[in-house]
């Protein structure tokens, strides 16, 4: 087996690279929109029960979806379950070649796929082709893990006895995907769950069900029982009866903390019938905070954090919401923030250079409004884009937001917003820093920028949060490289992308043999 | 991209191998040449320089030692990061050992910052010519009265903002108009201040595109492009109504497209066809800079601009960036990965751009390089294509080029000196670029400090 690689991102600072892609998207505006059924044992189910929009213009229909209904939820689960028994059967390295072989789908078509993703989800370029990238890395990664995991651990072995540990699947994924990663996450949640031997129901976000379908056509083309994958468009009551339904073994849900706690709570109790528990792996939400030494390099600091809070309008579980930053170098570091506020692009995604595109929908647009107008009546400094530099129009674009100094207990410190919005905060000293990160309930990512190695390691020793960055940003996590997710209430504590994730999509079986007759050990 | 720098045979004039018997006893001449005073006083900053190359981690250490100097409120704060940063610096010679102690302990503390932060200092002044182009005023005379033009480059921090931008625009359009007036009253130096092609003007200044914008986007150069268009418009107008040289620097990949449009566009435009006088720079570690040059010569030959461009070859001061976010991308690095194929990359382009003059006048070769073999390399093939010493102009950066300089002017040779003017804070970043080119293993000048055989390092790369 070759040692996995990350699947390279398009180099965009050259000119061919960007004309591709921009090739791309213009021929996927003549296919618009795209029609996406609900897909149960291969068997497709058109309909136009909903519709996602470019929410640069959400004049424009980027997908028309069938919802799935409770009988196609029954229908994929009891094919899920009968489909796991064949596709758990096989080696591990012949499932392993199915999904390197649909890693190989979505790279041939990588420019088209990056171009969906900008239209439905307005990933503005860069971001985008990484989404498909770590689409591709999670297929490759996962099928290389499920490899070496069927290899099993080693035990102590005495004589007269031989020991042996197997992992088993558990039987269905329902697979509940979000649409901030709408190729990445929701590929990265299914691969664990077809590479270790489960069979996977997918939801998508009802935002972005036009790259999931990409993502199962890819799948099914690459070889996939048609049994092992369902295509279950919809809204939230699709997950949530995949959720409740006793067929199910495994949950796998990104997306928001209400959400994941609920779907905690329903997975909990067993259903009339249901000999098993449920397991649930939930990457939820965070308040992610980057701690600014005095001894930082602002120079460092400032694109770090514009590019942590604002890159696709703040809308990442990883994005910096909170810096803490000693107070010896919070005035220069503000006034640093404030003049470059302006350099951001607010724009359309498809446009190259665009740094903050529009959020995914009118409410988010108004929760970023109301949290900024919020800090400005408790009497916080509020600093946003210029008017005249966010674009008119009904795109959904929110200008990106800086809050100075506001109250300790106040809201825009609180609660995760999800938006382009960052509030500064001076701090006495980076204990007094780690002490607000501790006070938190969410622990996903944070950020560090000390030039002190010792700071550095004191940071590390004790912070709460899944995933520390020093001296860099807080997002672009990649596969293999920073296993991702988040501890206390932003998440179960499973790192995906990590060696240890399949562990949560499998049973492990020892079997112990005594192999001693009469008295030898044969 | 890469066949075009392979070293299939050429057509030149004279085949490279013809001139390496010149080449060597040039070489050797070089390395003789300049004041014995000066060698003597860069020697012992040698020596500590060759001892620090030896150990990797002390090295990491100096250089962070270096960078965090000017965010540290005072020398107990420097002492505390230093101590931190010897920790991890395993071959505890007796030195380090002393030093680590030292920075821990509460009563040496405040004495070892003190002297961390005058050996910052002496090490910046060594490279850096003065705080403000005033008070570098003194030292640019004196290479000038020397033997040796200059060209200033304005230290800054790099921009974030579009203030920061604009504050570094009206330093250097006030760093021209100083520059201008200062080097009038210099004393007349023929071998400096004219060529076949014209004067040559004695106030120089190098500007980078990223201090004027905050808008460089790898992706996106139109961008920057703009925003720097409108900054760098009336620096062009101030150099040429004081008579001036306007030098675009040349960084990262990430911003070469940018720059180099840039430039072209607005050298083309009606209001500069005649002045002022401008440059740019060609990176021969990157493999397509053959590639850069053709582009440039069309340029140049459609343009009919005067005076010609003048072509600062380097090889590059950004490599290990540019490999590692290649190696962190997956990408193909954009620059050769032996240090050999740079050096024949660069005597490819430096014949190539003495032709382009001796054949044609279309651009002013000002060859930027300390090792020796590749400056004897170009001073060689322009004696054979005839060019007078005047033709050829030989730049070196100061405080590390200052014993190569010293030679240049004893050989009668043009020379330029690259003269870093601004504070520590804000020279802090070119400062650990120096002193990384200085003590990289294979670094010309480490291994001329380390005494290998001259002959083998004046051979063809």
């Amino acid at each position: 087996m070759t040692p996995f690689r990350n699947e390279p991102l398009l180099e965009l600072r050259r000119a061919s690279e960007r004309e591709r892609l921009l090739d791309a998207l213009a021929e996927l505006d003549r296919t618009l929109p795209i029609a996406v059924p609900t897909i149960v044992a291969g068997e497709r189910r058109r309909d136009a029960d909903f519709a996602s929009v470019d929410p640069g213009d959400p004049e424009r229909v980027v997908a028309e979806a069938a919802a799935a209904t409770q009988a196609d939820v029954d229908a994929a689960v009891a094919t899920a379950g009968d489909a796991a028994r064949a596709w758990g059967a096989l080696p591990a390295t012949a499932r392993a070649a199915v999904l390197a072989r649909a890693a190989g789908h979505l790279r041939a078509g990588r420019q088209e796929l990056a171009a969906l993703a900008v239209r439905e989800c307005a990933k503005p370029w860069a971001e985008a082709d990484a989404d498909v990238c770590e689409a591709i890395d999670f297929l490759e990664y996962y099928a290389q893990e499920a490899v070496r995991l069927a290899a099993g651990p080693a035990l102590v072995q005495l004589p007269g006895e031989r020991n042996t540990l197997h992992h088993r699947p558990r039987g269905v994924v329902a697979v509940i995907a979000p649409w901030n990663f709408p190729i990445a996450i929701a590929t990265g949640m299914t691969a664990a769950g077809l590479a270790t031997g489960n069979a996977v129901c997918l939801k998508p976000a009802e935002q972005s069900p036009a790259c999931a379908l990409a993502l199962v056509e890819a799948l099914l083309a690459a070889g996939v029982p048609a049994g092992a994958i369902a295509l279950l468009p919809g809204e939230g009551d699709v997950g949530a009866a995949l959720v409740a339904h006793p067929g199910v073994h495994t949950i796998a849900f990104t997306g928001s903390g209400a959400v994941g706690l609920e779907i905690l709570r329903r997975a909990a109790e067993p259903a009339p019938g249901q000999r098993h528990l449920k397991r649930v792996i939930a990457e939820m939400g965070g308040k992610n905070c980057i701690i600014v030494d005095a001894d930082a390099d602002l120079e460092d600091v400032v694109p770090a954090l514009l590019e942590s809070a604002f890159a696709f309008a703040g809308q990442k579980c990883s994005a910096a919401s909170r810096a803490l930053v000693h107070e010896r170098v919070a005035g220069a570091l503000t006034e640093r923030l404030v003049g470059a506020l302006d350099t951001l692009l607010v724009g359309q995604a498809e446009v190259f250079g665009t740094d903050v595109p529009p959020m995914i929908e009118a409410s988010a647009r108004e929760r970023v409004e109301r949290y900024a107008a919020g800090a400005a009546e408790a009497g916080a400094t509020v600093h946003r884009t210029d008017a005249e530099q966010v674009p008119s129009g009904d795109g959904f674009f929110a200008a990106p937001t800086l809050v100075l100094a506001p109250a300790a207990d106040a809201a825009v410190v609180r609660d995760e917003i999800f938006g382009p919005l960052l509030t500064v905060e001076p701090v006495a000293s980076v204990e007094a820093a780690c002490e607000l990160v501790e006070a938190q309930s969410h622990a996903l990512t944070g950020g560090l920028f000390s030039r002190n190695p010792r700071t550095i390691e004191a940071v590390a020793r004790r912070t709460p949060v899944g995933n520390l960055y020093v001296n860099r940003g807080s997002t672009g996590a990649m596969v293999g490289r920073q296993p991702f997710g988040g501890n206390r209430l932003s998440g179960t504590g499973t790192k995906a992308g990590g060696p240890e994730y399949l562990l949560h999509f499998v049973e492990p079986v020892v079997v112990t043999e005594n192999t001693v007759r009469h008295g030898l050990a044969m | 991209m890469a066949e075009l720098c392979t070293d299939a045979p050429t057509a030149d004039p004279a085949p490279p191998q013809a001139l390496d018997a010149e080449i060597l006893a040039l070489g050797r001449r070089l390395a003789r040449g300049g004041s014995r005073l000066g060698r003597a006083r860069r020697a012992a900053h040698d020596r500590g320089m060759a001892l620090v190359a030896r150990d990797p981690q002390l090295r990491a250490a100096l250089f962070r030692l270096v960078d965090v100097a000017p965010a540290c409120a005072g020398p107990a704060e420097l002492a505390e990061h230093m101590g931190a940063y010897l920790a991890g610096v395993e071959r505890r010679t007796a030195p380090v050992a002393v030093a680590s102690r030292a920075a821990v302990a509460p009563a040496a503390r405040w004495a070892v910052g003190r002297a961390a932060i005058a050996a910052v200092r002496a090490i910046a002044g060594r490279f850096i010519v003065g705080e403000t182009p005033a008070g570098a005023a003194r030292t640019l005379r004196g290479l000038w009265q020397h033997g040796s033009a200059v060209s200033v480059d304005l230290l800054g921090e790099s921009t974030v903002t579009p203030a920061e931008g604009r504050a570094y625009a009206a330093r250097c359009d006030a760093a021209l108009v100083q520059l201008a007036a200062d080097a009038a009253r210099w004393p007349a130096q023929p071998l400096l201040e004219r060529d076949a092609a014209g004067a040559l003007p004695r106030a120089n200044l190098s500007v980078k595109v990223t201090a004027l914008t905050p808008l460089v986007r790898a992706e996106a150069p139109e961008r920057g492009r703009a925003d720097a268009a409108d900054l760098l418009r009336p620096l062009l107008r101030r150099a040429r109504d004081v008579g001036a040289h306007l030098h675009v620097d040349m960084e990262s990949m990430d911003s070469r497209e940018l720059i180099l449009d840039l430039v072209l566009e607005l050298l083309s435009e009606p209001e500069f066809a005649a002045g002022p006088s401008a440059g740019i720079v060609l990176q021969a570690y990157l493999r397509d800079a053959e590639e850069t040059l053709d582009r440039v010569l069309e340029w140049a030959r459609a343009s009919g601009r005067t005076p010609p461009l003048t072509i600062r070859l380097v090889k590059g001061a950004y490599w290990d960036h540019e490999t590692i976010e290649a190696a962190q991308h997956g990408w193909v690095p954009p620059v050769w990965t032996e240090k050999a194929e740079s050096d024949r990359c660069f005597e490819r382009v430096t014949r190539r751009l003495i032709d382009a003059w001796a054949d044609e006048r279309l651009v002013r070769p000002a060859i930027a390089s300390h090792n020796l073999r590749s400056v004897a390399h170009a001073v060689v093939y322009a004696r054979h294509r005839g060019l007078a010493a005047q033709d050829l102009e030989l730049q070196a950066l100061r405080g590390l080029g200052d014993d190569l300089q010293d030679a240049l002017v004893a050989e009668g040779l043009r020379g330029r000196t690259y003269c870093p003017v601004g504070d520590l804070v804000a020279g802090m970043a070119y400062l650990v670029r120096r002193l990384l080119e200085n003590t990289s293993d294979d670094s010309f000048l480490a291994s001329r400090v380390g005494g290998a055989d001259l002959d083998r390092l004046l051979s063809a790369p």
